[in-house]
């Protein structure tokens, strides 16, 4: 794996929303470059990267898939993720490890609500993109319109480098702005054979209008470009191609290209712009170390970074675990150094030693053993035992911690149990690996009724994890009906002070704790200050105050939902020489938890979703009132020639079975896409019911 | 009448840490006089605030920002003399809006 020299690799990502053309466009990607000699087709069930009988079955991406291709002597490796909201883990995780992205849009709708998500994560992770407006063969389409919307949603410098010449049917080629000629797509053969001429005469001076567009923006990232233009009043292709290279890795810009991937159409000049304007693994800064211990993410960004250097101290991330029937294969993105099968590396994460068993080049669900992996490549390896996803693997001669993964917060729950009392084992033990395999996952057990509770992104992805339970772990299970994922919080500051005191002969229990509790802002999470000032609670008890904090914070004071976003200072206490002890400070917190929240105003908090409903425009006066009776805000209404998008935020307790309602109301021809946007306060009627079942 | 074509040539600097971009270019005639210039607008900026007319922030004053900003998607300037006539986004285009400038005033 180490032959190919570092600046001929791409680790990239091919990321959109639902049906943009992302697993199509990966499937022509593979059969230019030679790695499949047909073409798969998502609606056929026979693509390479979805190869999990639900994937085909649906014809949906659930996992994301990394398969590894050559074009023009560079190597790249892709990982193709989902596009449903349910899976966007796999989004989040594969953005975290890539070093460039490829965005589709698609050409009808422009950006979509996933696509802005995914922008979003991709920001956080600093990704260099470019950007493909795919299905410009399709009824309705419009670059420009298409275009716009980058500006509009995005808010970002999108720079055009092709045009599309025709549209809808008509669709034959593009005009590449950077050698100003016309590519054109003869048929047959599957698009694999083009040709260059001259721009159409109808597009020359469109094309002249944004070319200049190309050089004005591109050359503004360098001065000795500027300084070339203005000596010969053009550039190189070498210079522009540069220049916009250093643009697409700084975000100044977002290259754009177009086509149709379906079509077969485009997908060609989209290789060589990955070549040409995403980074190889020694064009980016390198991965960062993560924060030490109470440094918030994002402060002190001149902490040390990880460069590429197949001769330095080795150190990879694991992002992706998969249990199969040859075992657990823990996927890493390795940074630095080279490492070979059997030698031993430090899980630095969790702190003890893992034996590297053998290697992989993964090609979807097919492997290729390697002896050696360096650094800028993608693998997996086989026989770690106790690594997990998010966990920094690295040589005991420099021991880095690398920076972690951010896992989104489950909305809904169900309950399970086998329809067997003999498949109590299975289940457990194929809930767990699951678990492992992905982190947006979650599993309790319900302290009253003993039921397994699973905590997952959405009704599609519980879906999914039953099916696979029954599938792969030979489980049937009975499941609950979907429970939304409430919380509690605080709406006012309180003080309360618990005295816990018992004596029962022998030596006693004794602590006290003075407990201010304060509200805090959405997704602040559960804060701790020790203001505890002349040691009246001993530092040795610290600990079991924060301790019985957290556990309390499980079960809210309302209606037992785990509470959030609360500060909470300890300021004075006292304790007992004898009588004292870590486990009476636990129980003493734990109890000024449940009398102090009471008294701070507490709330119940519900998942607000960002619906986006696709409907004809006939129905949109039922689609909008239907929304209105689910307790949803209208955001926006935009026409999208003879259809309309709805935006609207509505509770998730009220989008349960939205999509057959939404199907019967509209004749089965308006969609819905849904995320989660943020928690807001239940009202007071949904309140009373909430706390009233839980009595 | 298409626009006059001058000499330009790199001006001042950013002299903050990294390579330093340029933030002046500067238009020569034939004979290498000095007749037209664009000028990149900065702010909010870091440091080095007495030499601008600037506002703190901060009670430190690490962060200053020139009042009035510049504004969005004009920070450049064209000046031909000592006079700014024309704002663009982009440093090229705000040497276009010189040249043309230059022709509309007949050249030099």
């Amino acid at each position: 794996m180490a032959a190919t020299p570092l600046e001929r690799i791409r680790n990239i990502g091919i990321t959109a929303h639902i049906d943009a053309g992302k697993t199509t466009t990966t499937e022509r990607i593979l059969y230019y470059t030679g790695v499949s000699h047909k073409i798969g087709e998502v609606h056929e069930g026979n693509t390479t990267t979805d190869y999990m009988e639900q994937e085909r079955e649906r014809g949906i991406t659930i996992t994301s898939a990394a398969v590894t291709c050559e074009w023009k002597n560079h190597r790249i490796n892709i990982i193709d993720t989902p596009g449903h909201i349910d899976f966007n883990i796999e989004v989040n995780r594969s953005l975290r490890v890539l070093d460039g992205a490829v965005f589709i849009i698609e050409g009808v709708a422009g950006v979509q609500p996933q696509s802005e998500t995914n922008w979003r994560l991709a920001d956080r992770y600093n990704v260099p993109r470019i950007i493909f407006i795919n299905k410009l063969d399709r009824t309705g389409a419009d670059f420009y319109r298409a275009f716009d919307t980058l500006k509009e949603k995005l808010d970002i410098v999108a720079l055009p480098l092709q045009l599309p010449i025709g549209i809808e049917d008509q669709f034959v080629g593009v005009v590449d702005l950077v050698e100003m000629k016309a590519i054109v797509w003869e048929g047959g053969e599957l698009g694999a054979k083009y040709h260059d001429e001259p721009i159409p005469a109808d597009l020359a001076d469109k094309a002249k209008e944004y070319r200049q567009l190309l050089l004005d923006t591109a050359l503004s990232v360098d001065d000795a470009a500027m300084e070339e233009y203005f000596e010969k009043g053009d550039v190189e292709v070498a210079t522009l191609k540069r220049c916009i290279k250093a643009g697409a890795i700084s975000g100044v810009f977002r290259p754009v290209l177009c086509g149709t991937a379906f079509k077969n159409k485009g997908v060609q000049p989209l290789l060589d712009a990955v070549l040409d304007y995403l980074p190889s693994p020694v064009d980016v800064p390198g991965i960062s170390i993560a924060a030490e211990e109470g440094e918030e993410d994002g402060e002190h960004s001149d902490r040390r970074r990880i460069k590429a250097d197949p001769s330095a101290p080795f150190a990879g991330l694991a992002f992706k675990i998969i249990n199969d029937k040859y075992g657990t294969l823990t996927f890493v993105r390795v940074y630095a150094g080279t490492l070979k099968s059997g030698d031993m590396v430090q899980n630095t994460t969790k702190g003890h030693r893992e034996r590297i068993g053998r290697m992989f080049q993964m090609h979807a669900d097919k492997r290729a053993e390697i002896k050696e992996v360096s650094a800028g490549d993608i693998a997996a390896f086989v026989g770690l035992k106790d690594t997990q996803t998010g966990d920094t693997l690295a040589s005991s001669d420099d021991p880095v911690v690398l920076e972690r993964m951010a896992f989104p917060v489950p909305v809904i729950d169900i309950s399970v149990e086998p329809k067997t009392k003999d498949a109590v084992e299975k289940m457990s033990l194929g809930l767990q690996k699951l678990a492992a395999e992905d982190p947006s996952l979650r599993l309790k057990t319900d302290q009253e009724s003993g039921q397994t509770i699973l905590s997952g992104m959405g009704e599609l992805h519980l879906e999914i994890i039953i099916d696979r339970l029954r599938r792969e772990y030979g489980v049937d299970c009975n499941i609950g009906a979907p429970q939304v994922a409430y919380r509690e919080t605080i709406s006012k500051p309180h003080t309360e002070v618990y005295t816990h005191k018992k004596q029962t002969g022998g030596s006693g229990q004794f602590a006290e704790v003075k407990i201010v509790f304060e509200p805090q802002e959405r997704n602040a999470g559960i804060t701790f200050e020790n203001a505890v000032v002349g040691g009246s609670v001993p530092r040795e008890y610290i600990p079991a105050v924060e301790k019985g904090i957290k556990v309390q914070a499980e079960t809210g004071v309302l209606a037992g939902f785990p509470t959030v976003d609360f500060k909470y200072t300890l300021v004075d206490g006292k304790y007992h020489d004898v009588d004292s002890s870590a486990l009476a400070f636990e129980i003493a917190a734990k109890a000024c938890f449940r009398e102090g929240m009471k008294k701070a105003s507490p709330i119940i908090l519900e998942p607000i979703m960002d619906v986006e409903v696709t409907t004809p425009q006939d129905h949109v006066g039922d689609v909008v009132g239907d929304i209105n009776r689910r307790r949803g805000m209208i955001q926006n209404q935009e026409s999208s020639g003879s259809t309309v998008i709805v935006r609207s935020h509505v509770p998730l307790k009220e989008m349960f079975g939205y999509i057959s309602d939404l199907r019967s109301m509209t004749k089965g021809r308006a969609s819905f896409t849904m995320q989660f946007h943020h928690y807001d306060p239940v009202p007071r009627n949904i309140a009373d019911e909430l706390v009233k079942k839980s009595a | 009448m298409s626009a006059p074509r001058l000499h330009w040539t790199r001006g001042r600097a950013d002299e903050g840490g990294g390579e330093g971009r340029t933030l002046e270019w500067i238009g020569l005639d034939d004979a290498g006089a000095p007749i037209a210039r664009v000028v990149r607008l900065r702010g909010p900026t870091l440091g080095d605030w007495r030499r601008h007319a600037a506002v703190p922030l901060d009670e430190e004053a690490r962060i200053i920002e020139l009042r009035p900003p510049a504004p969005a998607g004009a920070a450049w300037l064209a000046y031909i003399g000592g006079k700014v006539v024309g704002r663009a986004a982009l440093p090229l285009q705000a040497v276009r809006t010189a040249e043309a400038a230059l022709a509309g005033r007949g050249r030099p």
